[in-house]
């Protein structure tokens, strides 16, 4: 029994990411064809059945295993793939705003694609990691990462149209790029949402530290890690506030704040993969 | 040969001067075609009359001086012209007429090239006719076919091809880069500097998109109430200019002042140094009014006449490249009007064919009865019922393979020999209008 829904686990995971790869290909050929015709719907729609498959994915792991798939590197980047995937849903409310998608679908496409090739397997982590506390703190972190993708998205088209309103050029680049005033709202819901739940994702983990371990070890990489990823998002957000009148530097904040964030942890992945339990 | 024709004037062939005499209102439009089908043998007839065309599409029947007729009533209508009417009308007929109807409807012969307004157009006055003549319908099974299959033909252009994408005149340009910088015009400021017919087109198209205010702002005062007026907007003296700029969200400056109303200085010290939501400002007067410099300005987005143009020259030219994929979706649609128009030629020979078998089929059930006189009612219903599905099964796929013989190019030959046959007069095509859809030739492709 437990075979089979492992089985349907599995193959959940593996619809969902060529629904994903579906998604983004419809995407490439609106943009080709401008945003014309009914293409955005279709790939917005792909990638929502992607999402709700993804969702059963991840809850038959949950009954299979009895483990959330919050530990352990395909579990944890299954999950966050998940988060961006609903964060994408939600721009469903900015019309053309969901257009975000072209940028936010293979963002979720390598995180899934990395968790479908490590294998979407439970980990065998002490209880403590387990534990309620722990879940919620990896859960809000995922927000966060949710929310600041969403902005890099918005942000990255925010530039791109500026570029082309700037240029003078009305192709079919500026034809599918949703309007200035959406992209702004959009990065700037994001990074909001993201840095409160982020910055609530560390003060739970400070919690579960303290709790369980008795002192925070402030030379673990995953710390130093999330404590230069809580100065980003504080810089970009501050960046955005100072520069209202300059739209374009929050939006180049919120790239090159993405960016920073994902190389790092790459960078920590790398260098200091010795340390097993960094995500 | 397909009976149907075309005689009209266009913006290629008259001015507007020419072209609104021979205007139509639906009501003048009905009696013409009216008057043209009672006294002029017209059988089927519609009349599109729009700012840039006005076109009499008809069906001639067997009166071939219906042309004339045609010609005859859009000369009276226009009355008398400068060096005659013969030189703005055109006409078509056969093919070339529906080909003609093809393309403007896809837009191809519209003044801005590829507009989707024509198809609108189009359906509403096929829709008008259709329902104002219900009683003696003035569009039959040919009209019919051809505007329906021309509204399909639109539809199919503007979806398969560029041909009706990016924006074509500066006003819509205008609002195009409007909502790409704001999102959408409502609860959006508008201002005016000065009255160009442009910046008046302009204005007229961001009000039809819905802002939320204009102000309008001239070296006259009573210019700018007068403008003001006819948008319910707010005249601003001009030397308040700078006061309200602060206010607005997009500015139009369209004015004859020979020299640049609003310099980077200027427009500084109107903002007061600090503008935190963005401004376009189309620049549209020539010499400019606006200095370029502006331009640099956070959030500020800044479009002179040659900027628009380029934009609209791009777009028209992109428009263009799609023209020979246009012709083939309409070349492939004349084909399939010109398959559709042959089938015609069978309705009588099937609707005779019908009658005949039918005949028959009464007369062996009278004799029928006369040998079985005690046959119950509801039995003799049951054989009648028989006898009928019998007929139809025995006729249906001959009938079928007649209609796809005909449209391959054999009709002749093939309806030569259902004629022998079954001994059927060669009556012509009088009775093609009759009951099309009774024979099921409305489905035939």
């Amino acid at each position: 029994m437990q075979s089979t829904e492992v089985y349907l686990a599995h193959l959940a995971h593996l619809v969902s990411l060529i629904l994903y790869i579906g998604s983004l290909v419809v995407w490439l050929r609106s943009l080709v064809k401008g945003g014309r015709g009914s293409d955005p719907s279709v790939a917005f729609g792909l990638a929502s059945l992607g999402v709700l498959i993804h969702v059963y994915a991840l809850i038959v792991f949950t009954s299979s295993y009895h483990q959330l798939p919050l530990t352990g590197i395909g579990p944890s980047l299954s999950s966050l793939a998940l988060v961006i995937g609903l964060a994408l849903l939600g721009t469903i409310v900015f019309g053309e705003g969901r257009r975000v998608g072209i940028v936010v679908i293979p963002v979720m496409i390598f995180f899934e694609t990395v968790a479908v090739v490590l294998g979407v397997e439970p980990s065998f982590e002490v209880m403590d990691f387990q534990g309620a506390w722990f879940s919620l703190h990896v859960m809000m972190a995922f927000v966060g990462f949710g929310g600041m993708t969403l902005s890099f998205a918005a942000s990255s088209l925010y530039v791109i149209q500026l570029g082309e309103l700037n240029n003078k050029r009305m192709g079919r680049l500026f034809q599918f790029t949703p309007p200035l005033a959406t992209l702004d709202r959009i990065s700037r819901v994001g990074l909001v949402t993201g840095f409160v739940t982020f910055t609530l994702a560390l003060v739970l983990g400070w919690f579960w530290t303290i709790s369980f371990r008795q002192s925070l070890d402030q030379l673990n990489p995953k710390v130093m890690w999330s404590i230069m990823t809580w100065f980003v998002f504080f810089g970009v957000l501050l960046t955005r506030s100072l520069s209202r009148m300059k739209p374009q530097r929050g939006a180049w904040a919120s790239v090159l704040g993405f960016a920073l964030i994902v190389m790092s942890y790459i960078a920590l992945r790398i260098f200091v993969s010795t340390r097993g339990f960094f995500l | 040969m397909i009976p149907v024709a075309v005689v009209g004037v266009s913006h290629k062939t008259a001015p507007v001067g020419v072209r609104e005499r021979f205007s139509f209102t639906n009501v003048e439009a009905l009696a013409l075609l009216e008057s043209l089908r009672d006294y002029s043998g017209m059988t089927e007839g519609v009349i599109l009359s729009t700012c840039h065309r006005t076109e009499l599409y008809m069906c001639p029947g067997s009166d071939f001086d219906l042309l004339d007729s045609a010609v005859s009533a859009l000369k009276r209508k226009a009355g008398d012209l400068v060096g005659g009417t013969d030189q703005y009308l055109y006409h078509y007929s056969g093919l070339q007429a529906a080909e003609h109807l093809y393309k403007v409807t896809a837009g191809l012969e519209s003044l801005v090239f590829g507009e989707a307004e024509i198809q609108g157009q189009v359906k509403e006055t096929y829709d008008w006719i259709r329902k104002s003549s219900a009683d003696r319908p003035l569009v039959g099974p040919i009209l019919n076919r051809l505007f329906q299959s021309a509204l399909a033909v639109g539809g199919r252009v503007r979806s398969e091809t560029p041909v009706g994408k990016g924006a074509a005149s500066v006003a819509s340009v205008a609002v195009g880069l409007a909502r790409k910088i704001f999102g959408g015009l409502e609860n959006r400021t508008v201002m005016i500097l000065g009255a160009g017919n442009t910046a008046e087109l302009v204005v007229e198209s961001m009000e039809r998109n819905g802002i939320s205010e204009l102000l309008v702002s001239n070296r006259c005062l009573g210019h700018a109430q007068k403008l003001a007026s006819r948008f319910s907007g707010r005249a601003v003296h001009f030397t308040e200019m700078s006061f309200s700029l602060k206010e607005a969200d997009i500015l139009v400056a369209s004015t004859s002042a020979p020299y640049t109303l609003v310099t980077l200085e200027g427009f500084r010290d109107a903002l007061g140094g600090f503008r935190e939501k963005p401004l376009l400002i189309l620049d549209l007067a020539i010499p400019r009014d606006i200095e370029a410099e502006v331009g640099g300005e956070p959030n500020v987005f800044l479009y002179n006449v040659d900027d628009l143009k380029e934009i609209v020259d791009d777009n028209l030219l992109n428009r263009k490249a799609s023209i020979p994929v246009a012709h083939d979706i309409i070349d492939e649609s004349v084909s399939s009007f010109l398959d559709w128009n042959q089938t015609l030629e069978v309705v009588p020979v099937i609707k005779d064919l019908r009658e005949s078998w039918d005949q028959e089929r009464r007369n062996q059930l009278e004799w029928l009865w006369q040998k079985l006189p005690n046959l119950p009612e509801d039995e003799r219903e049951m054989v009648s019922g028989f006898s009928k599905r019998l007929i139809n099964k025995l006729l249906h796929e001959p009938m079928s393979r007649l209609k796809k013989g005909v449209g391959n190019g054999k009709g002749e030959e093939f309806l030569e020999a259902v004629r022998y046959l079954h001994d059927i007069q060669d009556l012509g095509s009088e009775n093609a209008e009759d009951s099309e859809s009774d024979l099921g030739l409305g489905h035939s492709d």
